[in-house]
């Protein structure tokens, strides 16, 4: 399996008065298309900061973050805004659903943005909602629905380009048991059923169980746990 | 470029939040309602006045015109056998206040029926046939009115019609009315036409016309027509006189266009305000539409057609408000016209689409323009804003030193600007470049000032204190504007009221010195200062007889033709008494009125300003009865009755150069001791029979200062709307401030901050923020008098005045700021304390 994304050298830091603050140290790490790596490490550890990184969200002070054979730390804003639209998907803990669009809309935005025939849009995006079981919510508002519910429809969203690559910052973090465990299974399937690459930050042990492989932040290393 | 639902993400936001799009709507409806309710009211008044010029002279191509006394009849009958002459008219012509036409004044016009038919259509020609015209002839005070006019005061034929003209009472009677068309009805209004002998001997004009109206063959030569004339009449192009009344008013439309412009640009602030807020509070959505891969243009794109859709309503319902308000605009306009300058009927007042059209145009760009800075805002959110907090106010702070420098150098610009020209728009510039400039210093200040308040506002308030000014300090971004707003809404207010408290003084003192006599008698003319009423010559003679009197004085003012237009031309018969009567500016001849006697002038401040004439060696070519005389002009006096000049000789040198031998009001000095009232009725009985007015000395100059500040009226909208402004500033900050601050004052709730104490932190902060807006604005609102004083009305009008900073108007401006930051707390603080902490805790 090539690798999909390669850490090469990375390092971060932040400046903050006399003394910078280093998040990550020439980290070095490789990922395969199609597989689940989930990122664990303790509260403060650069876990946002990686996925930022790879997301070009965020650049290094130093290496590069490969994206298949791109640099993403090199591309111009713009590039690097069409890769993020065209190849990744994002689910985040606060799902940042628009508010001022319905559930469906929200699902098909992605793909309108992109330029996408409206029509084939928007059958995929019902596709996905009834995948993720919210079919028959695709006119209501975001605020009409549950903090699990909101969650699915992002995961929803998220998927709606078909993305080799799908981001998620504790998808599970603001939500209880229960739910939480729904999103994961829906978002465990429909990625690996696709073959898409998941990058997946959590604190959670089950969570990180579903992974294929753990990678765990320490002092600015990304190691593999003992 | 905007997707489809991208577009619905701005358009669902604008009805979500109601509150927030009725205040963009209200920011455009405003600036809309204002400009189009100014420019109706202007643009009614300007084609009223061509109406009424087009129904006076009608199709005539030139004028022919005498002295104060008129043209003789003998011209008339010259002219209609001249061979370049087409068509020929007599024209009497006065203004005259009706009692039965509800007190307005109206316009005289005394006119030959026959010969009318080239000229007028609608009063000879077709309406000849109406009935009672005809009767013109036989019936010897009949006179025709336009329908509009008579019924609007319930009159018909038959009915009676009394009129004031000069001195005189006439007693008329209704003949007939003229029906026309709808479209020219407003031409006619405020018109009464009586025959051309008819009015002659009821005005008591003699042989004499006030002009006559002409049609010349094409090719002929108007100088060779009045070279065959007498010395004391010249051939006029038809169009003079209204061209001379329109530069009249000019400063006036000026004034009221700058008023519309700042409505405009207050409209443009909310607007500004609101949207800037609506972007802080969806930062995490753009970052997420950005995320999603809406690109900078396509985010940028969103927030405009916010805004137009939001302009698109609030133009709509800014014109419909704009012709409400401009039906009251235009009475307001007529009236000042009318006490400052011409008589004037203003009929209906339509929206036509070269008023609407302008309006509306005017309404989207300044909203459009106003929603830029807040589009860039949003479209330059990054991506990382949909999982982190804002990053704005660092680049905002960035910002400071650069946005100060460039205010210091845009407000030295002004300076240099002001120094350099000596245009009226120049001057305007350059006010409006270091009001900008100072604006643009006034963040920087607001950081600098609040960061020093920090360590004093915490021994005093604690805690809060501290967080208060650091806050102020650390969100400069918001409270910067805020604070620039209210500094420049009340420092303009501050800057015109000094203006005009200056110019009231300087007035009051220059009443006290030329208002000296005790009774003064004059014919109520309903004309402003175009109108020259004149009274019966023998009356003076008879009014110095009457035990009592000590002394008289005498003016006759009139218009004449000079080598710079119309003038208004005063003759005073005070001689050598007129020592003191007025100021004379440095320069003048060292015995003005010693010069006057032997046959000088005298010219008021802005007649030299206007035509550029120096104090001494300047001398002015006027039009007299004997042909054209030039006199030499032996000072320049200060004078505040008139914006367009006045040129004073003695009544010998008048009655030398002209036949008219009438006076326009006469001024009575009592003998010591004398009883007043007892005085003026004597007068009363002298001059009975006549339509005259006795006025003592208190009433004068009370009169003169109700229309000084009737003219003045219209600053207090100004005013109000300044406060406003800072009102509106001050609120949206503090919105956007709370909005920002979402995490940070929940904490703190939840950490224990009661809601008295949170209501203390949000007092404290505007507190902080109105009492530096106060501040700084009494240095700027004095400087901006300064300028309006000094140049602005030295540049317009010609007048020099005294500036004076009254304390008290100082210590209003910081009530104002204060009360208007203070009041503006109240909702944002309501709001918050209804929020629901724990959510609040969760939000960014
Ligand atoms: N913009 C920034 N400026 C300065 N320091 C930052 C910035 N962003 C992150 N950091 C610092 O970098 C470190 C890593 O942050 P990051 O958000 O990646 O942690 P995390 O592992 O995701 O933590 P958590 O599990 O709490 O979400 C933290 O110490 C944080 O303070
Ligand atoms: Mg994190």
């Amino acid at each position: 399996m090539p690798a999909l994304i390669r850490f090469d050298r990375v390092s971060k830091t932040y400046p903050e008065g006399d003394a910078p603050r280093v998040v990550l140290r020439e980290a070095s790490a490789e990922v395969a298309a199609g597989e689940i790596v989930a990122i664990r490490g303790r509260s403060g550890s650069g876990k946002s900061t990686l996925l930022n990184l790879v997301a070009g969200l965020d650049s290094p002070t130093s290496g590069d973050v490969w994206l298949g054979d791109v640099a993403v730390n090199r591309l111009s804003p713009r590039e690097r805004t069409l890769l993020r639209r065209d190849r990744m998907g994002f689910v985040f803990q606060f799902f940042n659903l628009i508010p001022t669009l319905r559930v469906l809309e929200n699902v098909v935005l992605p793909a309108e943005l992109a330029g996408r025939g409206p029509r084939a849009a928007r059958e995929r995006a019902l596709a996905l909602l009834d995948r993720v079981g919210l079919a028959s919510r695709a006119d209501a508002f975001p605020d009409r629905l549950s903090g699990g519910e909101q969650q699915r429809v992002a995961l929803a969203r998220a998927l709606v380009m078909d993305p080799p690559l799908v981001l998620a910052d504790e998808p599970t973090g603001n939500l209880d048991d229960h739910a939480g465990e729904v999103v994961m299974q829906l978002l465990d399937e429909m990625t690996r059923a696709a073959g898409k690459t998941l990058l997946l930050v959590t604190h959670s042990r089950e969570v990180a169980a579903r992974a294929d492989r753990v990678l765990t932040i320490e002092d600015g290393h990304l190691v593999a746990p003992r | 470029m905007l997707p489809r639902t991208l577009l619905a993400t701005g358009l669902r936001d604008l009805l979500r939040r109601p509150l927030h799009t009725a205040l963009l709507v209200l920011g455009v409806a405003l600036g809309v309602a204002v400009v189009v309710a100014i420019d109706l009211a202007g643009d009614s008044a300007r084609r009223a006045f061509a109406r009424s010029a087009d129904a006076v002279v009608g199709r005539a191509t030139h004028v022919v015109l005498g002295g104060p006394s008129g043209v003789p009849v003998a011209a008339y009958r010259d002219l209609r056998r001249h061979e370049s002459v087409q068509a020929a008219a007599p024209v009497v012509e006065a203004t005259a206040v009706s009692d039965t036409l509800g007190r307005s004044a109206v316009r005289l016009l005394g006119v030959d029926p026959i010969a009318e038919g080239p000229f007028r259509d609608h009063l000879g020609g077709g309406s000849l046939r109406a009935p009672g015209f005809g009767r013109l002839f036989t019936e010897p005070r009949g006179a025709v009115l336009s329908a509009t006019l008579a019924r609007r005061h319930g009159l018909g034929p038959g009915d009676a019609l009394s009129l004031r003209v000069d001195d005189r009472r006439l007693e008329l009677r209704v003949l007939g009315l003229i029906e026309t068309a709808p479209d020219r009805a407003a031409a006619l209004d405020g018109l009464v036409l009586l025959d051309v002998g008819v009015a002659q001997e009821l005005l008591g004009r003699g042989d004499r016309l006030t002009r006559i109206d002409l049609i010349l063959a094409p090719g002929a030569s108007p100088a060779a027509i009045a070279a065959g004339l007498g010395p004391g009449l010249r051939v006029a192009p038809a169009s003079e006189q209204a061209e001379t009344a329109i530069q009249l008013t000019e400063a006036f439309h000026l004034n009221l266009g700058a008023l519309s412009l700042l409505a405009l640009v207050v409209g443009m602030f909310l607007i500004y305000n609101t949207i800037t807020f609506s972007v802080v509070q969806r930062r995490a959505v753009f970052g997420t539409l950005r995320l999603l891969g809406a690109t900078p243009r396509q985010v940028f794109a969103l927030i405009l057609v916010e805004a137009a859709a939001a302009a698109a309503v609030g133009t709509l319902a800014g014109e419909a408000l704009g012709y409400v308000l401009g039906q009251g605009a235009v009475r307001l306009v007529t009236r000042t016209i009318n006490d400052l300058y011409f008589v004037l009927a203003v009929g209906d007042v339509p929206l036509t689409a070269g008023v609407a059209l302008p309006g509306a145009l005017l309404g989207l760009g300044a909203a459009l323009l106003a929603a830029l800075p807040p589009a860039l805002e949003a479209s330059r959110v990054e991506p990382i804003a949909a999982l982190r907090p804002s990053t704005y106010e660092s680049h905002a702070r960035r910002l400071l030193p650069r946005l100060a420098s460039a205010g210091a150098l845009l407000a030295l610009g002004g300076g240099a600007l002001l120094a350099v020209t000596d245009g009226v728009p120049a001057a305007f510039g350059a006010l409006f470049a270091i009001v900008l400039g100072v604006a643009l210093a006034v963040p920087l200040l607001t950081a600098t000032f609040a960061a020093r308040a920090a360590a004093p506002m915490g021994r005093v308030a604690g805690a809060l204190g501290r967080i208060a000014a650091r806050t102020v300090e650390r969100s400069v971004g918001r409270t910067g504007v805020a604070v620039a707003a209210l500094t420049t809404a009340v420092s303009v207010t501050v800057g015109v009221s000094l203006m005009i408290a200056s110019f009231r003084a300087t007035v009051v003192n220059w009443l006290e010195l030329t208002i000296r006599a005790d009774l003064y008698v004059g014919a109520p003319s309903g004309g402003g200062v175009r109108a020259t009423p004149a009274i019966d010559p023998q009356l003076p003679a008879r009014l110095a007889a009457l035990p009592g009197v000590e002394a008289i004085e005498t003016i006759r003012r009139v218009r004449i033709a000079s080598e710079v237009g119309e003038i208004a031309l005063g003759a005073s018969d005070l001689g050598a008494a007129g020592a003191g009567l007025y100021r004379f500016a440095a320069g003048s001849d060292p015995d003005p009125w010693a010069r006057v006697e032997q046959g000088a002038l005298i010219v008021s401040e802005p007649f030299a300003h206007r035509h550029r004439l120096a104090p001494r060696g300047a001398s002015v070519l006027l039009q007299t009865d004997r042909g054209r005389v030039r006199f030499p002009v032996a000072g320049v006096f200060y004078d505040y009755s008139t914006e367009e000049g006045l040129v004073l000789m003695g009544r010998a040198t008048y009655e030398r150069h002209f036949e008219d031998r009438a006076v326009s009001s006469i001024a009575l000095h009592a003998a010591p001791g004398v009883d007043l009232d007892a005085l003026a009725s004597q007068v009363r009985e002298a001059a009975t029979g006549r339509a005259l007015l006795v006025t003592d000395n208190r009433s004068l100059k009370r009169e003169a200062m109700r229309v000084f500040d009737r003219t003045f009226a219209v600053t207090h909208a100004l005013r109000l709307l300044a406060v406003v402004v800072a009102f509106v500033g001050v609120w949206s900050a503090l919105m956007a401030l709370h909005a920002e601050r979402t995490r940070e004052l929940a904490t703190l709730q939840a950490l224990g901050l009661t809601p008295g104490l949170l209501r203390r932190l949000g007092l404290l902060e505007s507190g902080l923020m109105g009492a530096l807006a106060g501040l700084l604005s009494l240095p700027l609102g004095a400087l901006l008098a300064a300028i309006l004083v000094d140049v602005i009305n030295v540049r317009s009008f010609g007048w020099t005045m005294e500036l004076r900073l009254e304390p008290g108007l100082f210590v209003q401006a910081l009530a104002v700021s204060l009360a208007a930051s203070l009041l503006a707390t109240v909702y944002p603080l309501w709001r918050l304390s209804r929020r629901e902490v724990a959510a609040a805790l969760r939000q960014e």
